[in-house]
């Protein structure tokens, strides 16, 4: 029986509306119309999915590589403050709730020669082991191997060590930008060390990085520039812990007198600024795309409304109510964003999930600090494409819903 | 079931750029319960208007249209729309059945309209169709049927709740003679059957000539058809 639609118990929009849906696949125009519409919808959907999950995936990873060499919380002492002072605070924070380890650091720049090269770099000087910031740490030498005790010296980034040719045990010279005044006229102050091992800098990293011995930092730096690095055991943790510093130094003489603390966000607050602004744009720009989608859908729409022209004014002289045929007109254009929505949102979480996983999108490795376009599909991302391209596409159909509506019925009759 | 039609002084005018043109100059009509009226005139007199204000599809600039006591002006789109579907069934010259459902379902269409169970609906289209000898046709969409057919498939439309008052534009005058009298047939046996009140416009003198009562519309004025025009 062909008539079963009408003898269901659905309502009558739904009827209408599910029956105009399959009548457009059997009018080649209206087809046309309809899988356009559709596909801009399901194609803006899964750009917007793809795209965004690459974002995602790119700033995942950089996040990751640049928390692991970031303190969970720093505090940075005010100038001039001595070595014992600086003990002295180190002590007290580590005494504090929730404080796994403080470590003192000098921070600074500088430069290392070796081999007739040179090389600008970013120098830490660090009381103990080395800090969590300098990961992958090796000091494999036939010394250290026989059971020698890890030597004090220069520790520097595989890659240097490649480019270089070091191994551990090879003296680099490192320059400080703060000279000497000695009766010949300043000079700068260079202390030779060996390289007492080399870390994994990872491929984020643009400048080298090195640490050595305290003592030799403050003597090429001067003193009274230490920092301490807190380890609070993870990026959610140091927040409270910082607070909780925060709070114990303005109760009493926890650390000296222009002590600042800062958490690992805002160390970083620069860069993740950038990529919260990088994901706004990139949002904005393809949310244009869902635009030209709902455009296009409301275009479909209206076509099907000029061509049912005459069902409508005959649907309105047998007593069906605005109301009514409106709601088939809504329920016809969210039935086509439905449809365009789940398609593009399938196919781009499926591409994304597959190409992350099979690693489809390789990149040049010397060149990107990524083997392959790595994709995060967030679920709050994709609750918000869904949701917008929803939105949209609704708003098109209620426009072009109400334009069926309004009309009237002795007009549309009329041929 | 039948009802009484009133219309008195109903006037409509359209705007045709800056002309003014008065269709309806006062027009005065009073049908009885299950009477049947022809109103001819010719083209563009204003008759197809005139049934559209009788219908309710139209709103006249004066005057007022009164179906079994209900004045039409007093009722509000929604309670409108809910009157014409239980009270005024419609005919019109061109079949106006919708393209992508079958005959049946064009038969079902006012009583889903009302809000009937569909089984109900169904019942009714199937009983109307086979008093028009169309059940071997039910399941064919309007493309499917012959002009005849579609004509006999919208009389049963227009009747499908058994409305007390039926309204036909020249419901023959997209049809061969042949067919156009079969429906006409029809419709004449089907009022009679039903006892409802209609009021069939048309141009055509031999299809007015089966009419209990035929008048004329003129220059926008309706009038009795003079006796000698009506032997002619």
């Amino acid at each position: 029986m062909r008539s079963r639609l009408l003898t269901s118990k659905a309502p009558l929009p739904a009827i209408l509306a599910l029956r105009y849906l399959w009548s457009t696949r059997r009018r080649a125009s209206t087809t046309f119309l309809s899988v356009v519409a559709v596909g801009a919808i399901a194609l803006g959907v899964f750009a917007l999915i793809v795209s965004l999950a690459a974002l995602s995936g790119f700033q995942q990873v950089l996040r990751t590589e640049v928390l692991a060499r970031t303190p969970d919380i720093e505090v940075e002492l005010p100038p001039e403050t001595s070595a014992e002072d600086a003990g002295r605070a180190a002590e007290a924070v580590r005494a504090l709730a929730g404080v796994r380890e403080v470590q003192q650091v000098v921070r600074g720049r500088g430069w290392l020669l070796g081999g007739g090269r040179v090389a600008a770099a970013e120098l830490v000087g660090f009381d103990g082991s080395l800090p969590p910031s300098f990961p992958g740490a090796s000091a494999r030498s036939d010394e250290a191997a026989a059971g020698g005790e890890e030597r004090p010296g220069l520790w520097i980034s595989r890659r240097l060590a490649a480019a270089w040719f070091l191994e551990v045990g090879d003296l680099v010279d490192v320059v400080s930008p703060r000279p000497t005044l000695t009766p010949l006229g300043p000079r700068p102050r260079v202390r030779t060390l060996p390289v007492a091992g080399v870390y994994d800098a990872g491929k984020a990293a643009e400048q080298e990085r090195s640490a050595l011995p305290l003592d030799v930092a403050e003597s090429l730096f001067g003193p009274g520039r230490r920092r301490l690095l807190v380890d609070a055991g993870g990026s959610e943790e140091a927040l409270e812990v910082a607070a909780a510093v925060e709070g114990a130094a303005a109760l009493g003489p926890l650390l000296p007198d222009g002590a600042r603390v800062a958490t690992w966000q805002e160390l970083n607050r620069p860069l993740f600024f950038a990529l919260r602004l990088e994901r706004i744009f990139l949002f904005l720009g393809v949310s244009l795309i869902m635009l030209v989608a709902a455009l296009a859908l409301l275009a479909d729409l209206m076509l099907i409304v000029a061509n049912k022209r005459e069902d409508v004014g005959m649907l309105l002289t047998l007593g069906a109510t605005p109301v009514r045929l409106r709601r088939a007109f809504v329920l016809l254009g969210a039935l086509l964003a439905t449809a365009g929505t789940t398609a593009g949102g399938a196919l781009g979480v499926a591409t994304a999930v597959l190409a992350d996983r099979l690693h489809l999108l390789k990149l040049p490795g010397d060149v990107f600090f990524v083997e392959h376009v790595p994709f995060l599909v967030r679920p709050r991302d994709l609750v918000l494409i869904l949701g917008i391209t929803l939105a949209l596409a609704l708003a098109a159909s209620y426009y072009g819903a109400h334009r069926a509506a309004a009309l009237d019925p002795v007009e549309a009759l009329r041929r | 079931m039948s009802v009484q039609v009133q219309a008195q002084g109903l006037v409509k005018t359209y705007r045709d750029g800056a002309r003014r043109v008065e269709v309806l100059k006062g027009v005065d009509l009073a049908v009885e319960p299950g009477e049947l009226v022809a109103i001819v005139g010719p083209s563009g007199s204003g008759k197809s208007t005139l049934l559209h204000l009788l219908g309710g599809l139209d709103r006249p600039d004066g005057g007022r249209v009164v179906i079994g006591g209900e004045d039409l002006s007093r009722r509000s789109g929604e309670r409108l729309a809910a009157f014409r579907n239980r009270t005024i069934g419609f005919v019109f010259q061109f079949h106006h059945l919708l393209p992508d459902f079958t005959a049946l379902e064009n038969v079902m269409l006012p009583g889903r309209i009302a809000g009937q169970p569909p089984r109900r609906a169904l019942d009714r289209a199937r009983e109307l169709l086979a008093e028009v000898g169309l059940s071997e046709r039910e399941d064919h969409f309007p493309s499917e049927l012959s002009g005849g057919e579609r004509q006999r498939v919208a009389l049963c439309r227009a009747l499908a709740l058994d409305p007390p008052l039926l309204l036909a534009d020249e419901p023959t005058g997209n049809l061969d003679p042949a067919s156009g009298e079969r429906v006409l047939e029809l419709l004449l046996a089907l009022q009679e059957r039903h006892g409802t009140t209609a009021v069939l416009v048309t141009h055509n003198p031999e299809v007015a000539g089966r009419c209990a009562r035929v008048l004329v519309l003129d220059k926008g004025v309706l009038k009795p058809q003079s006796p000698a025009s009506r032997g002619s």
